[in-house]
């Protein structure tokens, strides 16, 4: 019974590609991604101090209360710093020298916001975010007046704290993006590795031996199935353990979710190997070739390598793009309605799958 | 001897070409039977309907009485394929590969283990059990393509041209290991595109082509298909021509000799294979006191026999 299983292991093993293309590489990967894109996550939290002059031109009356009011509130006299320009040559200048982050001037009606920055692109960027929040609000306000004005006489509260922060228990980075993703990657790369299980053996010619042999034709092509389920187990095991042990990564905050993560993925590697194992049975030339343009394509625009590359409306069609949704919405939020889906669909592949996998296999003759 | 392999009337087709067109033949029981034809002629095609492999449109084949189409699990128990193609896996050491295809048959414990072991021995790799194929030679390899045929000692062995490009020791080797089967009480079905080895090995032989069969028997059948003469040459001293001519006149009595021809010292004597009177011959040199320096006879090989049968040569 585990014969086959016993042989597909030692195979795995002996095969320094396989060592190389299912443990070695996606680990590798991780740690490349991972610290490249981790130097961004630095940068975002080494901001350091925000130094801003502003200047107020305008004269409409409600404007300057506006700035006022929203400049009073960002102010917190640890990171960010904001005071009145006395000259806005000389306040230039100063943003030009890096001596302050940048001078904002607020002229004109309707309002118009002029941002003079100094060369860091992070704070930059920080000042920009800040004044695009000043910009939405006065057009909350503006759509408020519009609509019901007599709504902002009643019950305003100046005490209300409007922004309450959850603690996700991780302080998450890149690494854990990329640790997902990795996975994600590997979960589909599976699918080469169901479709040599048995071109292999019909290159080795060995598939004969195994079609002459006195054994049940849908058992032993299950045995070939179950002799890959320890290696995908081993795969998505040590891809996960060392992400987070050597890399620090991060996935769910719980053990139990943890084990459901690792329970969709494995489903998700083993209804992909199923499809290989069809792919496998059906062409006659390297299942590389078949599988690895069409997967590559997937993963680039399902955001495997990279989470800035999103494209409304075939991005999130992506498989590979669902799977890290789902692992995400699991790590993240602990939410895994999404993750039971993904389980779900991946057992219904399975099935199909090998079910087909097994007809053909049944029904093969010899292989010349 | 009782029939262990019955073919017949076997029919394959593959779309409108008709691989094995009609084919009956029978294999006895502890026999090495031949299987002869070129390339194409359906050799094997019948082998691989034999052994399973593929199904047929029309006949019947029978393996120690069992039908290969209703019977198929129990005949596979009792066969063992030794396919042209080395099927071995590069990853796995000779022992280790001869135990894997071992233990498909249900061998199991210290009975695998001992099959393994005896079936290495047999192929001479007993001392490289532990060499993976692709650190083999070719010879090697052909050698551990055999045990991992054979390990689960089956009584009904195919071979499909199990010395291709392999070095003469290990083909003396394999031969060898082919009677030894056969002398244990295997039955063994043979290919081979080597006249030579398919005439020392094989008890008879079939020769196809073009999916029917040609001929079928033992060498001495076959060459009675194609010709009933034998020629004897005697290498003599012919220094007196009446001494000759006396002998021509007492050969002229003896029925079974076709016909006389002298070439220098080489009488050529053309004689009945059914009734060989060589040593009548022998004696009438002596009486005449004609020296005997050289004998040999001679029958046409399989090369003539497939050339006269066929039309065309083996390759």
């Amino acid at each position: 019974m585990f014969q086959i299983l016993i042989k597909e292991m030692k195979e795995f093993f002996r095969e320094k590609t396989n060592l190389f293309f299912f443990l070695l590489f996606p680990v590798v990967l991780i740690f490349l991604l991972g610290n490249l894109l981790v130097s961004m996550d630095d940068a975002e939290e080494t901001i350091g101090e925000i130094k801003m002059q502003y200047l107020i031109q305008t004269e409409d009356t409600y404007q300057i209360m506006a700035i006022e009011q929203f400049i009073g509130g960002i102010e917190d006299n640890k990171n960010i710093f904001v005071e009145k320009a006395e000259n806005l040559l000389v306040a230039r200048e100063m943003a030009g020298k890096d001596e302050i982050t940048a001078v904002v001037v607020f002229t004109g009606e309707p309002l118009e916001i002029n941002v003079y920055e100094g060369s860091d692109r992070i704070k930059n960027r920080t000042v920009g975010a800040i004044i695009n929040g000043f910009v939405q609000m006065n057009r909350s306000i503006a759509a408020v007046i519009n609509t019901n004005p007599s709504s902002l006489k009643e019950g305003v509260s100046t005490d209300e704290t409007f922004i309450v922060q959850k603690d996700l228990g991780v302080n998450r980075t890149m690494l854990d993006y990329y640790a997902v993703s990795m996975v994600a990657m590997l979960c589909f790369m599976s699918i080469i590795q169901g479709a040599v299980a048995f071109v292999s053996e019909r290159q080795d010619k060995t598939i004969n031996r195994l079609f002459i042999a006195p054994q049940n034709r849908v058992l032993l092509f299950l045995q070939k199935i179950l002799g890959i389920v320890p290696k995908v187990i081993l795969q998505i095991s040590v891809l996960m353990i060392t992400s987070v042990v050597v890399f620090k990564a991060h996935y769910a905050a719980t053990l139990m979710d943890n084990l459901y993560l690792f329970f969709m993925f494995l489903m998700v590697t083993l209804a992909m190997v199923s499809i290989g194992v069809v792919i496998g049975l059906l062409i006659k030339i390297s299942p590389m070739a078949i599988i690895m343009p069409p997967l590559s394509l997937m993963m680039f625009f399902g955001g495997t390598y990279s989470k800035e590359i999103y494209i409304v409306g075939i991005t999130d069609k992506m498989p590979n793009y669902q799977i890290q949704q789902a692992a995400f919405d699991l790590e993240i939020f602990g939410r895994s309605q999404m993750a039971s889906s993904v389980i779900l669909t991946s057992i219904i592949i399975l099935i199909i799958m090998l079910a087909i996998g097994a007809f053909i296999f049944s029904k093969k003759e010899e292989e010349r | 001897m009782s029939n262990y392999v019955t073919v017949k009337n076997l029919t394959k087709k593959y779309g409108e070409l008709c691989a094995v067109d009609n084919l009956s033949f029978s294999v006895t029981k502890g026999e090495i039977f031949g299987f002869l034809g070129p390339n194409g002629a359906g050799k094997s095609t019948t082998l691989s309907a034999i052994t399973t492999l593929i199904s047929y449109d029309k006949g019947e084949i029978t393996i120690n009485g069992l039908d290969v189409k209703k019977d198929r699990m129990e005949i596979k128990q009792l066969i063992g394929l030794v396919s042209q193609d080395i099927a071995v896996y590069e990853h796995l050491s000779a022992l280790e590969n001869v135990k894997f295809f071992a233990s498909l048959y249900g061998l199991k414990g210290s009975n695998l283990a001992n099959s393994a072991k005896e079936a290495l021995e047999f192929v001479g790799l007993s001392d490289k059990h532990n060499m993976k194929p692709k650190q083999m030679s070719g010879g090697m390899r052909r050698r551990l393509n055999i045990a991992c045929g054979i390990a689960h000692a089956p009584q009904l062995i195919v071979m499909d041209e199990p010395t291709v490009g392999v070095d003469t020791q290990s083909r003396e080797h394999i031969l060898g290991a082919i009677k030894t089967l056969r002398d244990r009480g295997a039955t063994v079905i043979y290919t081979s595109h080597y006249m030579q080895e398919v005439e020392e090995i094989c008890d008879r032989i079939a020769i196809i082509d073009k999916g029917q069969m040609v001929a079928c028997g033992n060498k001495a059948e076959l060459v009675s298909l194609v010709t009933d003469v034998q020629s004897i040459f005697i290498e003599t001293k012919l220094t007196n021509s009446a001494k000759m001519d006396e002998f021509k006149k007492k050969q002229k009595l003896m029925p079974d000799i076709k016909a006389i021809s002298i070439e220098e010292n080489t009488v050529r004597i053309d004689v009945s294979i059914e009734q060989n009177s060589i040593s009548k011959i022998i004696e009438q040199f002596l009486i005449l006191g004609l020296p005997i320096i050289n004998i040999r006879s001679e029958v046409p090989n399989l090369d003539t026999m497939f050339l006269t049968l066929t039309g065309h040569e083996l390759r």
